[in-house]
């Protein structure tokens, strides 16, 4: 590639050739830090629902117990943790460098983050007619922030997963199309951990 | 939704003819600003520049022209800013006293109370959030992976989008000028003032939006900037060789990367409160109005000390390089950048001590508010101590640098007073405070002006004129210390801020000095439009090497001025913090290069540009309430970013004879050496893009 | 009408040199640093500390100015005779006194802000528990319950079942209560000759405590923006004598106007105090304070009107 040829590399050891640098480990990172900032807008959302709950916040209106459903709840959770583990597989298929295999994967880690989307828009249609919606007091407004924020996320992650699939079946695997994959896990596990804290602070707390 | 006040319509939203201003202020700044962009539009086709503007400007994913344009939109929100400041001093001046006269329905001065709220709410939003961020963003831009030997930033697509969603932002509030209104709640919009009871109109809404949209821009950029810092460094740049200014732009973009989200919530929520009549920041139903000021101002603490970081960063750079001499206390420097950073966070209750927490809570956060005057020392110090035994040169970044070094002093003694909770009970919320952080932003200015001329050559290849410099830096100064000395004054008078009218007819002559400041003000402006003037007028005589002052000490100025396209054709290697002072040393700062190789780049494309216009469209549905706009354009936007990540083809490469054409030609018309090709100076040179 | 503006910008015009003639007789503008002239223990207070951190923090900056402007005087590149160290860059023990003055200094003032915040504490003032209280002070509270609107405040004196608008009168000498809250948006309680900030929000209380040393009219403020009216929110406080203070409230029991909640919730619709209109109540009904908290919690606003189409 250089012109010339006269390159050494070590000429005066002033100037480097053929620098490059490993672009799967930097979007990697990139995507850790987009993560972290992601974190902070959940760390905000908790720390308004911490403010926001207690007795006075409801201002006369249910909490807790009255809006949680545990059944459905551990439902959500078994779905999003089966979810990341059928995105395991897509990892596991990556990295044998199996197309099919990753293609299988993305679509039953989607199919199952759409039962989580399912069984939680059915559980706040089920509220929302018993009158229990965001307006009605400042803990309620909390509530559905905290866990519709999540909800967005997940479906956001849904959307990314269907992109993924076509992706990779059209390109295979590119150096983009395998960082993508690589951050999509991130994505996927982080919202699985943001679920563990929404159920045990949101739902376990509400019910004991 | 919930119902608004006044009428709704599906096609129009709240937008109506109504929403125009008959007020003949506004009339003329819609004149003033018609008048430039026909004469802007007019000139740009005369010169037959669309295309240039396009192909080199609008598509560009290059960081150095990304920067470049995030510092105009900055120095053109700064100057926005500055008539906010100019209308809002001379309304204080006139409507002084139970005598003062008043003009166009005003009882008292030219404007009335609502018109002047949003003028200080606008000042305050577009100098901070438009002005100083954006100038900060674009000098990290151009000048870290320059000073750190990388070709590119991390993810230089990302960057465009970044700067788009920031004049998205900016545009907004622009608009608001001119149809609707602007928030009328102060800079931090004070719940529940601003909760849709008693801000009914569209006017807090382009404020929210404005703030919401260009913060995902800054929010980007910071992890961009901190990826470029940490993955792209040139080879033997171990961490103890990192720039200082490079070292501030990551501590300063690790703030902004954790501290933009807390933003975000808040106005999200205060946003849901709006638009879906929640409970959050309302006073009754369960709602907290404190909740609000905490989640605001932990953000906004940190986000001073986000545009005072990079601009301490300049400031290190600047003084070694006029004083001849290496920083003084390198590894201090920057343990001293982290701990402000760090302890930035545990601060943020020092601006309502006055809510009356209890005097543990007040008393910890007025020591932890304290500690931060502890690494701010350190700094001070060191700067003082790199002055010492070097061999300084008055030119002008030095002074901006010195300028701002006296400031410090200033606005950081009035801190240390406000973070005392018996001292801040008798001045809280008093033009004191405003005092104390126009003071402390002038350092930021000051480190943003010293910047700008310690840079330029090194971005447009010609030095910007001294004589005219220095007389910018006079005027600047003087109307600094006639405005915001009497103001200081006028706090201990009891003076509170954001009043529309004073009460008190005593105060007449401060303000008076006041509005003599603002003259001063406006005559240095002059000298910068005319230094701009004169120095593009006469850049082939001004052109520099690659070392513009001479006494370069980073890799910026190893690279030909102005910077190619592609910074650096070969990638250097470093041995020391500073570099070129090493290589100068061992005499091979001008040592050719050993050959030239290809280089692949990222190519043009419109898409950021697409994406910021869909988000325009976005944010002004948002404002109106036309939700057909807002669905549309949020689905667009989706659409767009999916459709994009399907294109593979990205990059281009540089051939190598391309480049030793370039360089040779930059090398050949270094200092002094105008040749007879003129007139190109301030283009930053772009290839016939080749396919790979 | 134009006439008549103009007559009066130049008639004001005119008297600004009258202006800064009194201002400048040393006593005249002396007088106008209300911060520097407390007439009472907080406000006192306040000002101490402020002298206190003022003599610290210049200490230091005093010298760093100096020694800054002297390293850039003596080392100039002009200046031949200058020592000239380019790579020096490191010492120790410069590091170190560098560390340790600030850290000191932080230490010191450290400790006499957790003084200060003990001893201007609302709910608490460490400083009229200990210090020179005339031996009835604290026995003797008056109670005053502030409430503010859009943009008027009222002064509910709950044992005398009186209230005022738009002034306060209290008497010499003794130590007043003040119970704050807001029915709309957070205020600020401010009087600067007697006592700092304290901040007034909606469906909260918050508490002042002040005594007042002298007899005399001092300026009150809200101190936080409010909305439209907020710059014609002050206050005019009179201390008067003990005596004259019981014949005020006497008078003030037989005020025409009563004030019941469904009174308050009209006195509360948004008005611009422009004219500084003051207004005195009887019969004010017991327990009006909580009532506005209360009803402020259960959701009720004082909404403001849409500002006339196209207003900027
Ligand atoms: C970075 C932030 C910043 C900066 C630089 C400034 C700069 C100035 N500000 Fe501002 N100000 C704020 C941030 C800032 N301010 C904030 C946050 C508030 C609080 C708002 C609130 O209450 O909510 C405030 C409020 C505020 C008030 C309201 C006080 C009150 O509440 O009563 C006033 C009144 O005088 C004021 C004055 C000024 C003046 C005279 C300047 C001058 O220093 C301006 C100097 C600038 C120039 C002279 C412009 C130079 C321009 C160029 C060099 C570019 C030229 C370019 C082209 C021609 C394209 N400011
Ligand atoms: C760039 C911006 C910037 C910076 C750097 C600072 C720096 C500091 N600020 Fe300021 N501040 C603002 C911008 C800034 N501030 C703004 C915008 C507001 C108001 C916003 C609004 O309400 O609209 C504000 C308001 C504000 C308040 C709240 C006032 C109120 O509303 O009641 C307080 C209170 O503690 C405070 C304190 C401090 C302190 C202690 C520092 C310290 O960091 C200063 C440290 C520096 C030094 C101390 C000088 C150098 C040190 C030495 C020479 C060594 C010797 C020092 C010691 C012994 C300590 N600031
Ligand atoms: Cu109520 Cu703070
Ligand atoms: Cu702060």
């Amino acid at each position: 590639m250089a012109t010339g040829g006269d390159i050494t590399a070590g000429q005066a050891g002033l100037w480097e050739t053929h620098h490059h640098h490993d672009t799967i480990s930097t979007r990697t990172f990139g995507f850790w830090l987009y993560m972290l900032s992601d974190a902070m807008i959940f760390a905000g959302l908790f720390a308004a629902y911490v403010v926001l709950d207690h007795g006075y916040n409801a201002a006369g209106g249910p909490m807790g117990a009255a809006l949680v459903h545990p059944g459905s709840a551990y439902a959500q959770t078994l779905a999003v943790f089966t979810s990341v583990l059928a995105y395991g597989g897509v990892m596991v298929a990556l990295k044998r460098g199996s197309r099919g295999g990753v293609l299988a994967g993305l679509l039953v880690a989607a199919a199952l983050g759409a039962v989580f989307l399912g069984l939680e828009v059915h559980d706040f249609i089920a509220l929302f007619q018993a009158g229990i919606v965001p307006q009605r007091s400042g803990y309620l407004s909390a509530f559905f922030a905290l866990v519709m924020t999540h909800g967005i996320h997940m479906a956001f992650g849904l959307i990314w997963m269907l992109t993924m699939f076509f992706q990779v079946a059209a390109q295979g695997f590119t150096d983009k199309t395998v960082y993508r994959l690589l951050n999509l896990k991130v994505f996927w596990h982080f919202q699985a951990v943001i679920w563990v804290l929404v159920f045990t602070f949101v739902y376990m707390r509400g019910v004991l | 939704m919930v119902n608004v006040q006044g009428p709704w319509s599906p096609l129009l939203g709240r937008l109506s003819l109504g929403a125009i201003p008959n007020n003949p202020i506004i009339l003329g700044a819609f004149i003033f600003s018609a008048v430039l962009g026909v004469l802007l539009v007019g000139y740009v086709t005369y010169a037959d520049k669309w295309g240039v503007l396009w192909r080199e400007w609008f598509t560009t994913v290059d960081h150095k022209k990304i920067g470049v344009m995030y510092i105009v939109i900055g120095l053109v929100m700064l100057f926005r800013g500055f008539i906010d400041a100019l209308m809002m001093r001379t309304q204080q001046m006139l409507a002084d006293g139970p005598h003062s006269p008043g003009f166009l329905g005003a009882a008292h001065g030219y404007l009335v109370p609502y018109h002047f709220d949003q003028i200080y709410s606008a000042h305050g939003t577009i100098m901070i959030l438009f002005a100083a961020t954006p100038i900060l963003v674009g000098l990290m831009n151009v000048i870290v992976p320059i000073q750190i030997g990388a070709r590119d930033m991390a993810f230089p697509y990302l960057n465009a989008v970044g700067l788009w969603l920031t004049a998205v932002g900016a545009a907004l509030i622009m608009i608001s000028l001119f149809l609707g209104d602007f928030s009328h709640a102060g800079w931090v919009g004070l719940t529940p003032l601003t909760e849709l009871a008693y801000s009914p109109g569209v006017g807090t809404d382009y404020w929210m939006w404005a703030i919401q949209i260009s913060s995902v821009g800054t929010t980007l950029g910071a992890a961009n900037l901190i990826a470029t810092i940490v993955k792209m460094r040139a080879p033997g740049m171990t961490w103890s060789k990192l720039p200082i200014f490079t070292w501030t732009a990551l501590s300063t973009n690790i703030i902004a990367l954790t501290s933009f989200p807390v933003l975000a919530v808040a106005l999200g929520l205060l946003g849901v409160d709006r638009y879906f009549g929640t409970h959050f920041f309302t006073a009754g139903l369960g709602g907290n109005l404190m909740l609000y000021s905490d989640l605001f101002w932990i953000w906004g603490h940190p986000e001073v000390y986000f545009v005072i970081l990079p601009a301490f960063g300049m400031m290190s750079e600047i003084i070694p390089t006029f004083a001849e001499k290496a920083l003084f206390g390198y590894v201090t420097m920057v343990a001293a950048s982290f701990a402000i950073a760090g302890v930035s966070w545990s601060v943020w209750l020092h601006h309502f001590f006055t809510m009356g927490a209890g005097p543990r809570v007040n008393t910890f956060f007025s020591i932890a508010t304290m500690v931060v005057g502890i690494p701010t020392g350190v700094k001070v110090f060191n700067w003082a101590f790199t002055i010492f035994r070097g061999r300084s040169r008055f030119e002008t970044p030095m002074m901006w640098a010195i300028g701002a070094l006296f400031m410090l002093l200033l606005g950081g003694l009035t801190g240390m007073m406000l973070a005392m909770p018996p001292i801040n009970y008798s001045v809280h919320n008093s033009v004191f405070v405003v005092a104390h952080f126009h003071t402390m932003l002038m350092v930021v200015v000051y480190g943003i002006m010293g910047a700008v001329s310690y840079w330029f050559p090194k971005v447009f290849g010609f030095k910007l004129n001294e004589r005219l410099g220095k007389r910018f830096f006079w005027y600047f100064t003087a109307g600094t210390i006639m405005v915001f000395i009497p103001m200081y004054t006028s706090g201990f008078m009891g003076m509170t801020r954001r009043l529309d009218y004073l009460a008190n007819p005593a105060l007449m002559p401060f303000e008076v000095a006041e509005e003599v400041g603002i003259g001063l003000y406006l005559i240095s402006i002059v000298y910068f439009v005319l230094q701009l003037y004169v120095s593009i007028r006469d850049r082939v005589a001004n052109r520099v090497g690659a070392d513009a002052w001479g006494t370069g000490r980073t890799l910026e100025w190893l690279t030909p001025s102005p910077v190619p396209f592609y910074n650096f054709a070969l990638t250097p290697r470093v041995h020391a913090r500073d570099e070129l002072v090493w290589r100068r040393e061992q005499g091979l700062e001008g040592a050719a290069l050993p050959g030239y190789e290809d280089i692949l780049l990222p190519r043009n494309t419109p898409v950021p540009l697409l994406i910021g216009a869909l988000a325009l469209a976005l944010g002004f549905g948002l404002v109106w309430r036309i939700w057909w706009l807002t669905d549309v354009s949020l689905l667009a936007i989706v659409l767009t970013v999916i459709a994009r990540s399907f294109v593979q083809d990205t990059d281009m490469v540089v051939k190598a004879s391309e480049v030793e054409k370039i360089e040779q030609r930059l090398r050949a018309r270094g200092a002094g050496a105008a040749s007879a090709e003129g007139g190109r100076g301030v283009e930053i040179l772009r290839p016939s893009a080749s396919r790979p | 009408m134009i006439a008549n503006r103009m007559g009066r910008l130049v008639r004001y015009i005119g008297s600004l040199p009258l202006l800064l003639l009194t201002g400048c007789s040393a006593h005249g503008l002396s007088r106008q640093f209300l911060l520097f002239r407390p007439d009472g223990p907080l406000a006192g207070t306040d000002l101490r500390f402020t002298e206190l951190d003022v003599a610290v923090m210049m200490a230091i900056i005093l010298p760093t100015a100096a020694i800054t402007a002297f390293f850039l005087m003596r080392y100039r590149k002009t200046s031949s005779t200058a020592a000239y160290a380019p790579h020096w860059s490191h010492s120790n023990l410069i590091e170190l006194i560098v560390w340790a003055i600030p850290l000191l200094t932080v230490g010191l003032l450290g400790y006499y802000s957790y003084r200060g915040s003990y001893d201007v504490n609302p709910y608490d003032p460490g400083l009229l528990k200990t210090k020179g209280l005339p031996a009835a002070g604290r026995g003797h509270v008056l109670n005053v319950d502030v409430v503010t609107t859009d943009w008027q405040w009222l002064f509910i004196y709950p044992a005398q079942h009186i209230a005022l608008a738009n002034a306060l009168v209290i008497p010499k000498g003794r130590t007043v209560d003040f119970h704050m809250t807001s029915a709309t948006v957070v205020n600020d309680f401010f009087i600067p000759n007697l006592a700092g900030m304290i901040d007034i929000m909606p469906g909260m209380r918050t508490k002042q405590e002040l005594v007042a040393d002298k007899i005399g009219t001092y300026k009150g403020y809200s101190a936080n923006f409010s909305g439209g009216g907020f710059s014609w929110m002050g206050f005019a406080t009179k201390v008067v004598p003990a005596a004259q203070f019981k014949a005020w409230v006497r008078s003030a029991q037989s005020a025409p106007r009563h004030l019941d909640y469904a009174e308050f919730n009209t006195f509360a619709r948004p008005t611009k105090n422009v004219n500084g209109k003051t207004y005195v109540f009887s019969h004010v009904s017991a327990g009006l304070f909580d009532q506005v908290i209360k009803g402020v919690l259960q959701g009720r606003v004082y909404t403001t009107p849409l500002p006339p189409a196209g207003a900027a």
